[in-house]
Formats: structure tokens, sequence, C-alpha cells
């Protein structure tokens, strides 16, 4: 082939160029990490990037709003199972006081103390997290026992997504668990019947009034139960959530981060090529037959 | 006639003149070496015809120059025109492409990041729907992803209006490289006429005609008087002969009021519309990127904005806000998608009391299923058929696709182009070297033959004095 000046020109030009945008793009790729800028860099993982960039905080979310439900369902937990033990203390004062060798006097004081357990259990309902009545379904701007224990909440439970598209109760029916919504029994009237007997001294009363402090004790079990499910259910799902987050996270970077050796190699051969794509072409222009031509 | 002294110092003038102009041709070849179009011009020679001598056979009677050729080679120039259109048109759509950053996967602020934020401010109410610092949340991030959207749109809008003003720069370009093509067929037909080939206009000729290519896409045809006119991509002339047709362009209103290109043809025929994507070159890559790829950006984000913002204001319509009332729309929207991303606003009517958490009347202040159902449309599929994660996903794929392709046509256009362009510079390059070998061979020729002057000169000094 006939070579001619400016073919030689234009090609060392042309490929001083290409080397010099390769070692751009390497020396990019390196400083940044990242191996898909824009687009069309490769649009597959950069759509994948996309996607995976949503999940992952739609994840990020849903855990933390567990977290947040988490602490109101373990307080609501907490203030069941004392008040579990407060019915048990209630049940033990019953059945002491059942027998017929107290007397008017004692069951009187143990009157007493049963209206103390009523009003204390009624407070225990009323627990507030962060200003919000967490016993009151979706009504939760006021306290859902007035003082003699009658429900003022509503029958709904509140809800949140614990994953993708599911969700879960973050809320147990205090109408249901306390007032016996539904078919069970009044825990305030089961205790206010042992109250009563106690204070008319009346030992049959009392002896009477156990069975519906122990069908109120089952029925704070169940409330138990639901809300140990409920935290179980939280549990689970923050696992499930932060292992899917774990494997988008993997895609995500598989397909956005660099592989820095490889990165790093490749910076060092764009640059080994521009350096000798300069040697060569500024040897090249130093030959001509100008040089010997006197 | 015999061969005399004198007519041998004659002949020897003449010589002495061819090889000047071999000289000159040669300094001309070198001046032109990074001249653009220049083809390399070779001087030829011929022995003048001898005469009989003594009847002893025929002497020469010297050199002289026949003509001034180019090196040409019309098999490579026939490619050129297709493949400097070919490499202009991808590289044009790759490098508008590329400049549009708005859809960058990773970009801080951008329409993926903004949904994200956007659903997790609705996430993190749901638990709480009462409080009133979260529903603050929710507006902002409300209004974040409306200015999300906005920038995205504008951003593409802008990449195509910026298009336009390269098309209004490139339609003078056109108009003027046509003009001049048709100009210079005149040239040379008047050249022509007077006699000998018009080197110099051949070269302009043919950068006129790589440049009409790589504007338009426009191929060349030789008709038999020589001429050369350009047919545009589809066949209808933009050049013949002596006469050039011109390129404007009018506002489209059917295309967001971009412009669109008219064509008055050469003949004279009343101006008619010209679709800018049938033409090929830097043209052609302006239209290609314009109602391409950047076009179908454009439209599925608006679609995606209307789409799920219409989505969310039916949800937020159908629930109930802190004052039981039914909830206003969310989004204030354009009619259709069309502008949407560019057009939709945080209802300005809209305060966070209004936010509809309850899906039921009276509103309790922890009623949250509404806001379960805005939550709900991330994992539903729009009016488009996917949901909105994965029609972002789809809508930045889809433009990385065009763009990449067309960043890997360009590599491949630019690489034939190159090509091409060495093989046509292999003919009509200009090599320094091979100049300063003919440059000396002129010398040295001319110092030969006047040498010979010199000689004949002696010669006749010698019979002068026997004469004398």
């Amino acid at each position: 082939m006939r070579v001619t000046n400016r073919m030689s020109f234009d090609q060392a030009q042309g490929q001083m160029m290409a080397a010099r945008d390769r070692a751009l793009q390497a020396q990019q790729q390196v400083t940044s990490g990242k191996r898909v800028d824009h687009p069309g860099d490769d649009p597959a993982a950069a759509g994948v990037m996309v996607s995976q960039g949503i999940a992952i905080q739609r994840l990020d979310t849903i855990d933390k709003t567990i977290s947040s439900a988490q602490g109101e369902v373990q307080t609501a937990d907490g203030a069941v199972q004392s008040v579990s033990t407060l019915l048990a203390r209630a049940q033990q004062l019953a059945v002491q006081l059942g027998s017929d060798t107290y007397s008017a006097a004692e069951r009187s004081a143990g009157a007493q103390e049963i209206n103390s357990i009523s009003s204390q259990i009624v407070q225990l309902m009323n627990t507030q997290v962060a200003g919000r009545y967490i016993f009151g379904g979706t009504k939760d701007s006021a306290p859902p026992f007035d003082a003699s224990g009658n429900y003022q909440g509503d029958g709904n439970v509140r809800q949140i997504e614990i994953a993708p598209g599911l969700l879960q109760a973050s809320s147990i029916r205090a109408d249901v668990a306390m007032k016996g919504a539904g078919g069970g029994i009044d825990v305030f009237g089961a205790l206010s019947a042992v109250s009563s007997a106690l204070a008319n001294n009346d030992g049959a009363g009392v002896r009477g009034a156990i069975a519906g402090l122990d069908k109120s004790t089952d029925q704070i079990s169940a409330a138990l139960t639901s809300t140990g499910g409920i935290l179980s259910a939280f549990e689970s799902a923050q696992q499930v959530g932060s292992v899917a987050k774990e494997s988008a996270q993997k895609v995500l970077s598989a397909q956005s981060e660099a592989d820095v050796f490889e990165a790093t190699s490749n910076l060092t051969m764009a640059q080994q090529s521009l350096q000798a794509a300069l040697a060569v072409t500024a040897q090249s222009f130093s030959v001509t037959l100008l040089n010997y031509l006197k | 006639m015999a061969a005399d002294l004198f007519s041998l110092l004659v002949q020897s003038g003449n010589s002495l003149g061819a090889h000047s102009a071999a000289m000159s041709v040669a300094g001309n070849n070198v001046a032109n070496a990074n001249t653009p179009g220049y083809a390399r011009q070779i001087a030829n020679f011929a022995a003048n015809p001898g005469v009989s001598s003594l009847g002893a056979g025929s002497v020469g009677t010297g050199v002289s120059l026949v003509n001034i050729t180019q090196a040409r080679d019309q098999f490579v120039e026939r490619q050129m025109p297709n493949a400097l259109a070919a490499q202009s048109r991808s590289q044009t759509e790759s490098d508008a492409l590329s400049a549009l950053t708005a859809l960058n996967p990773d970009l801080e602020g951008g329409l993926p990041n903004a949904m994200g934020v956007f659903y997790s401010s609705l996430q993190t109410w749901s638990q709480n729907p009462g409080d009133p610092a979260l529903r603050q949340n929710v507006m902002g991030s409300t209004q974040a992803l409306v200015t999300s959207f906005n920038q995205t749109g504008s951003a593409i809008a802008s990449a195509r209006t910026g298009l336009d003003a390269s098309i209004t720069g490139k339609i003078n370009e056109i108009n003027a490289a046509a003009k001049s093509l048709a100009d210079i067929n005149r040239q040379i037909e008047i050249a022509k006429s007077a006699g000998g080939q018009p080197n110099d206009l051949l070269d302009q000729r043919q950068t006129a005609i790589d440049t009409l290519a790589t504007l338009t896409g426009a191929t060349p045809y030789t008709d038999a008087g020589g001429d050369v006119s350009m047919a545009l991509p589809g066949g209808t002339a933009l050049v013949v002969n002596g006469n050039a047709g011109t390129f404007s362009a009018v506002p489209d209103p059917s295309n967001s009021g971009l412009l669109k290109l008219q064509l008055n043809r050469a003949d004279g025929s009343p101006p008619t519309d010209w679709d800018g994507t049938t033409l090929g070159g830097t043209m052609g890559g302006l239209f290609a990127a314009r109602d391409g790829a950047l076009k179908t950006a454009a439209d599925s984000v608006d679609a995606l904005a209307f789409n799920m913002a219409t989505a969310l204001n039916t949800i937020q319509q159908n629930g109930y806000d802190v004052n039981s009332a039914p909830g206003v729309a969310l989004f204030t929207l354009p009619a259709t998608a069309v502008g949407a991303a560019s057009q939709i606003r945080v209802n300005p009517a809209l305060n966070p009391l209004e936010l509809a958490a309850a899906g039921t009347a009276p509103a309790a202040t922890g009623d949250n299923t509404n806001v379960l159902a805005m939550i709900g449309t991330q994992s539903a599929p729009l009016l488009s058929g996917a949901n909105p994660a994965a029609t972002m996903q789809t809508i930045v794929t889809a433009f990385g696709t065009s763009a990449s392709q067309a960043d890997a046509l360009a590599a491949h256009d630019a690489a034939m182009a190159t090509n091409l362009q060495n093989l046509r510079d292999a003919t009509s390059g200009v090599s320094i070297d091979e100049e300063m070998v003919n440059l000396t061979k002129a010398q040295r020729a001319y110092e030969a033959v006047a040498k010979v002057i010199s000689t004949a000169n002696q010669m006749l000094d010698t019979l002068m004095s026997i004469a004398g």
C-alpha cells in the first residue's frame, strides 16, 4: 500500500485519541468504582440498577416500619402480661377470700384491692407509645378505656406492610381481649362481680365469681398469644426482608460496581497502550526523507 | 530537416519548461499535502515525435508536458459519500443520546431515587398515620417526586430543543454546500468548454460532494455531460446540474412545536414537508435522536408521570382526611399524558392534614387503610401494564439500548469511513517523501538539460570561431 503523509498523521491522531479515550474510561471506573454511569454503558445493568435500587429502598423502609411497629406491639405485649399478672393476683385473692374463714373487714380490704387492680388494668390499657394509644384500634388519639372500664375505641385492627404486598396486623383488639366482644367475657365485669361479692361479704358469691376470672385469664392468654404471634411474624418478616435485601444488593453490586482488579489492570493496560501510541507516533514523525536531502 | 545545433537549443529550452512544470507540480503537491479533498497531481510527459535525419532513422526532439492529471480511485470515491454519511449519522445520534444524563441510573435526585423516597415516606407514614411530622414528610417527598419528574421531563425536552438549534445550523450548512456544488458544476462546464481538465475545481467538487453526503446522506450521480448531481435518500434530487434545492424549517405543532423540514426542490416546485428521519448524515442523526430514542424517553416518562399520579389521585380521592372530608387530588395534571412530566405539580390546595389516610368516614386517626392502598400502587400495574419501578426500569433500559446501539454503530461506521479514507489517501494523498524524490528527479533532469544547452552553446562557439 502506498503510504501518504496524511494517512500516517490521521492514523496516529486517531489511535492516540482512542488510546486516550480508553485510558480515561478506565480511570473513571477505577476512581468512581462504578462500571455504569450512562444507561448506554450497559442498558440491561442500568435497568436492573434502577429497579433493584427502588426495591432495596422499599425493603429498607419496610424494615424500619416493622421496627417502630415492633416497639408498639412489645409495649402492648408487656401491658397485657401485666394484666395477666394482676388477674392472677385477683384470682388468688378471690380463692383465698372466698373461704368462709375470712371476716367482712378482710373481704372489704380484698374488694378494695380488686378495685385497684381494675383501675390498674384500665391504666395499662390506656398505655401510650409516643403519644399514641395502642389499644384503641384505629382510634389512637383518645384513651380507649374510661375509668369504669368502658371501651371507647373501635373494633379495627391496624395493619402495616411487612413484605412487599403483604399486610400484617400490628395491633390486637382490646375490645375482644378486655370486653369480650364477639362472645367473650367482660374482664372488668368479672372483676367487679368479685369486688361487689367481697364488699357484700358474700362468700358463695365470691366463689361463684371465680369462674369469670378464670375465663378472663384465658381470654388474656389468648391476647398474649396474638401479640406473640405478631412479634414473631415481624421477626421472621425482618429476617426474610434482610435476606431479600442482601440478595438485591448483591445483584445491584454485580451489575453496577466495577471489579476493582479488572478496572485497575484495564487502566494499566490503557495507559501502556497510550504510552506506546505516543512513542510510536513521535518516532514515525521524525523519519522523513527531508532529513537526508541536503 | 537535419538535426542542427539551433534546433537542439530550442528543443532543450522546451524541455527545461517541461521539467520546471514537473517541479511546480511536485511543489504544489507538497504545499497541498494537508488540503482536504486535494488529489495528488501528476505531470505526464511524452517524448516529442522524431524527425528523420540524414536518412539514418529519426532523432527525437525532446520532451513536452502532455497534461497534468489527478490520481483518483473512482471505485473508492464512489463509496466515500455513503460511508461518510453513515459515520456522521450514527456519530451525531450517539453524541446526542450520550449527552442526556437525566436517565442515569445512579443520578442523585433522579427519578428512580425520588420514587423510592416517595414510597418510603408513605411506608413510614402508614405505621402512624396520625403523626403530623410524618404527614409533613409525605408532603416533602411528594414535592421532591414532582420536582424530579419536572427536571427529568425538561431535561429530555431541552435535549430535543437543543437538537433543533443544531438542525437550524445544519440547514444553513446544507444549503451552502448544495449551492456550492451547483456553482462548481457550472464552473466546471465553463472550464471544460475552454479546454483542459480543471483539476482544482474537481477537487472542490469532491469536497462539496463529501460535505453534502456527510450532512444529508445524499448520494452523487454523474450524468452524460459529466455533471455530478446529488439525490437525497429515497431518490429525490437535491442538486441537479447547476441548480440546488434548499431546506428550511418550520415549527411542527404535532410534535411539541419542534422543527420540521421543508424541501424547496432544485426544479423550483413549491416547498413540501420532508421527514428528517429519512435523511442520512448529520441531519438524519439529529432527527433520529430527537424523534427516536429521545422522543420515546420523553413520551414514556410523561406516561409514567400521568399514570402514576392518576392512580395515586384516585386513591387519595377515595379516602378521607383528618376532618373526615373526602381527599382532594394529590397532584394536578394536564388533561392528557402529553407533557405530563413537565407539567405535573403538587396540588397547591393540598395541606398535610388533607392527606387522606383513612379508608372510611368518620376518619379514625389511626386508620391507615388508604395509605396502604397508596403503597399498593408500587406493586400494582399502571395503565402501561407494569408497576412504576418496572416501568422506570424499562424506560432506562430502552434508552440505554438505543444509546449503546448508536455508539456501537458509530464505532463501526467510523472504522469503515477511516478505512475508505485510507484507501483514498493511498491513491490520492500526497507523500512528502515521494514528492521530494519527484522534485529531485525534476531538478536533476533540469540540470542535465541545462548541460545540453551549454554543450550546444560551446559547440556553436567553436563553429563561430571557425567561421570568424
